[in-house]
């Protein structure tokens, strides 16, 4: 957003009256009508030289006789300068015009007089011990070395706009609760034929942000499972023997893999409820992260993956257009769903490879972390 | 009819030349609280259902003036990615990013595990095949699988060429748009081959594809890509004469003459009338006419991406989401960003086809 705001903020202005305008085609127009109009004939002339000229050889006027520029700022209205839209502006000026618009929009000194550093700025003072820390595990973590909850600070503080924003955004309003929406069962005879009992209405104002998942939904029948009991819960796929799909097994058969469903999912809902997205997560404490090593959260986050091709060499590239473009969607490859499911913020991990990564995760959490110590 | 009379006040971003509607357009209550992937209408009743980048599924009753009041709501793990309604309107499927496959059953509320693939499902449809309904997904794991719902393995796998984007399904027509702009077309009666397999007409990433049928003799298919244009495509080599591919969604920028071209997200077929809608990451919506090769409507620039849209049964009600689409990358969802669920009364004029061109 930061580049288009820049945009937006040195609009085409101007020079003779430093008026903003949305294009420099319009600022062109602006400038032949209020500018480089001759006042003695309805001609309009393209810059302050052509006017002139014109002057000069149409009408007559000597040089040194000829008229101001028409609505321009006192010291601005001579023909030394050659003007065409953002053209040809003296150099000073553009820096004054562009110190002043930092002031007036509030923002900080620089901001549009030097391009928005690509990452986010380092601060420069002695950086406290927490964040040392911090850096060396996100160190380890480039080098491979994966500590697993040292990456998920790591990955908050080097983006911490970029995570800032969506929790803005998922944050819905306080939903107030309808008036139409009463809590308790709606009145029979709302419903079309084959939807015979009323099924529960919507809690009076959800829960906000996203209810954590794998939690039986508020308005459920109390009581009810996530999965129903009369039917097993779907084993996850490596212990599903292939071939083996009894209609209406007892639900025995599949009980003998714990659902490893379960238990990460409420694991995962505490973490997300520790972390409801209403609240400010970005940068959790390593230290609380560290309180919990149940949780798969940090695992997750290591295994946060890159879009990868599945085969490299049919990479995709967009053909050339006849005309320029701004294609909004560039990538050839993937499709927005894809990065985006890949976001901290939507990707799921599968629990049951999720649990088989964790220990080994552990391990080397384990290791790192005497490692930061031998090193502080 | 008197659909949605009462007028509530939505904020619309002026374009100048289109035709103001939508501020009589209806807002949904009680909107997901993330960017909304999936509409889908039943085909018994107004019925809406609406998955969700929040992780869930929402269903809400449509009222005869257009109020809408939520009637249920079920989870994934993970984002959902579409949603449908099985032939009898009592079932709602649902696939996510979460891998599962999700089905709903309304008359009791329970949410059960029906489909699971080894990468996100991004399509579900229901397959009305005469013997008995079947659910089609279609994965990133590159493969469409075929469920009955009685067992726990998918009764037929089809093994896709790249990462499944899109199909639709018009029995025994389905049309699949992959990655690489590989499309595969599926005669239903045979699904586990495809009958045909072509490269896409346009030379960006597909990102919808939408079927439809003229006449028993011919039907094609809508192709809307990246790059601000769809392709009106027909099966059979004999129709080829009648393909045909229009730019959409595009705006002239202003410094240069550079079009800023955004991405088709959604195409949806009147399910009376064969006219359809194309929406876009620019936030308009404009209804077509294939035939006359016409424009019919255009609605006025939403504040934020049309994500998606969909026609309930009988074409009076068209609803549309105005919620972030990801066209910008992580960056562009704002705190700004609106995400609602609008719902539109769709006048004859607005979708009946026109005349064909002299």
């Amino acid at each position: 957003m930061a580049k288009k705001k820049n945009k937006q903020v040195i609009r085409p202005w101007c020079w003779y009256c430093e008026r903003e305008f949305e294009d420099e085609k319009v600022l062109m127009q602006h400038q032949k009508a209020k500018h480089f109009k001759c006042n003695m004939c309805p001609r309009r002339l393209n810059t302050a030289g052509g006017l002139a000229v014109h002057i000069q050889q149409v009408h007559k006027l000597e040089p040194e006789n000829l008229p101001r520029i028409e609505n321009a700022l006192p010291g601005r209205d001579g023909y030394e300068v050659e003007i065409f839209g953002m053209e040809g502006i003296p150099a000073p000026d553009v820096a004054d015009y562009k110190r002043r618009k930092e002031i007036e929009l509030g923002l900080a000194a620089g901001s549009i007089s030097q391009p928005p550093p690509k990452r986010a700025k380092v601060e420069n003072r002695p950086l406290t011990e927490e964040e040392l820390r911090r850096q060396l595990a996100e160190h380890m973590a480039l080098m491979g070395l994966n500590p697993p909850e040292a990456s998920a600070p790591a990955d908050s503080s080097s983006s911490g706009a970029v995570y800032g924003a969506p929790q803005t955004y998922a944050t819905p309003p306080p939903i107030p609760p309808m008036p139409g929406m009463t809590p308790g069962p709606p009145p029979p005879g709302m419903f079309p034929p084959g939807m015979q009992p009323p099924f529960p209405p919507f809690m009076p104002g959800f829960p906000p942000g996203p209810p954590p998942p794998g939690f039986p939904m508020p308005g459920f029948p109390p009581g009810a499972p996530p999965f129903p009991p009369g039917r097993p819960p779907f084993p996850p796929p490596p212990f599903l023997p292939p071939g083996m799909s009894p209609p209406g097994a007892p639900p025995g058969v599949f009980s003998p893999p714990p659902p490893p469903k379960f238990v990460p999912a409420q694991a995962q809902a505490q973490a997300s409820q520790s972390q409801p997205p209403a609240a400010p997560p970005p940068a959790p404490p390593p230290t609380t992260e560290r309180s919990e090593p149940t949780v798969p959260r940090p695992a997750e986050r290591v295994r946060q993956p890159v879009l990868t091709l599945p085969n490299p060499a049919l990479s995709q590239t967009n053909p050339d257009s006849k005309k320029a473009m701004d294609l909004k969607v560039k990538d050839a490859n993937f499709s927005p769903e894809e990065h985006r499911a890949i976001h901290p913020k939507y990707f799921y991990a599968p629990i049951s490879e999720g649990s088989s990564t964790a220990p080994p995760a552990e391990d080397s959490r384990g290791k790192k972390r005497a490692r930061a110590e031998d090193f502080l | 009819m008197s659909f949605f009379s009462t007028p509530t006040s939505t904020t619309v971003g002026s374009t100048g030349n289109t035709s103001g509607t939508a501020e009589k357009d209806i807002e949904v209550a009680e909107p997901p609280t993330d960017s909304i992937s999936s509409l889908s209408f039943s085909s018994q009743a107004d019925y809406l259902a609406v998955g969700s980048w929040d992780n869930s599924v929402r269903i809400y009753e449509v009222g005869a003036n257009g109020q809408t009041q939520g009637k249920a709501m079920y989870q994934h793990q993970g984002p959902v990615l579409d949603v449908c309604w099985n032939k009898e309107g009592n079932k709602i499927f649902s696939g996510g990013a979460d891998n599962a496959g999700r089905m709903f059953d309304v008359t009791t509320g329970q949410a059960t595990q029906v489909a699971q693939h080894d990468a996100p499902i991004k399509v579900v449809s229901w397959v009305d095949a005469p013997q008995a309904g079947i659910l089609a997904t279609g994965s990133w794991d590159k493969t469409i699988k075929y469920w009955d719902l009685r067992t726990a393995n998918p009764v037929a796998t089809v093994q896709l060429p790249e990462r499944c984007y899109t199909f639709d399904i018009q029995y025994p027509l389905m049309v699949v748009g992959t990655a690489e702009r590989h499309i595969q077309i599926f005669n239903l009666s045979n699904p586990n081959t495809a009958y045909k397999t072509i490269v896409s007409p346009l030379k960006w990433q597909t990102r919808v594809i939408s079927c439809f049928t003229t006449s028993p003799a011919a039907s094609g298919f809508a192709v809307g890509s990246v790059e601000g244009r769809v392709a009106i495509q027909y099966v059979e080599e004999k129709d080829a004469q009648s393909n045909f591919s229009f730019k959409c969604h595009r705006r002239d920028s202003a410094p240069k003459d550079q079009a800023l071209v955004y991405a088709v997200n959604d195409i949806s077929f009147h399910p009376v009338h064969g006219t359809f809608s194309t929406c876009g990451a620019d936030g308009t919506i404009h209804f077509w006419d294939k035939d006359a090769r016409t424009r019919l409507k255009t609605f006025d620039a939403a504040p934020g991406p049309i994500s998606t849209t969909a026609f309930n049964r009988t074409g009076n009600i068209f609803a549309y989401a105005v919620s972030y689409d990801w066209s910008k990358g992580h960056s562009g969802m704002t705190p700004g960003m609106p995400n609602k669920i609008m719902l539109h009364s769709c006048k004859d004029e607005e979708v009946r086809k026109r005349p064909a061109r002299k």
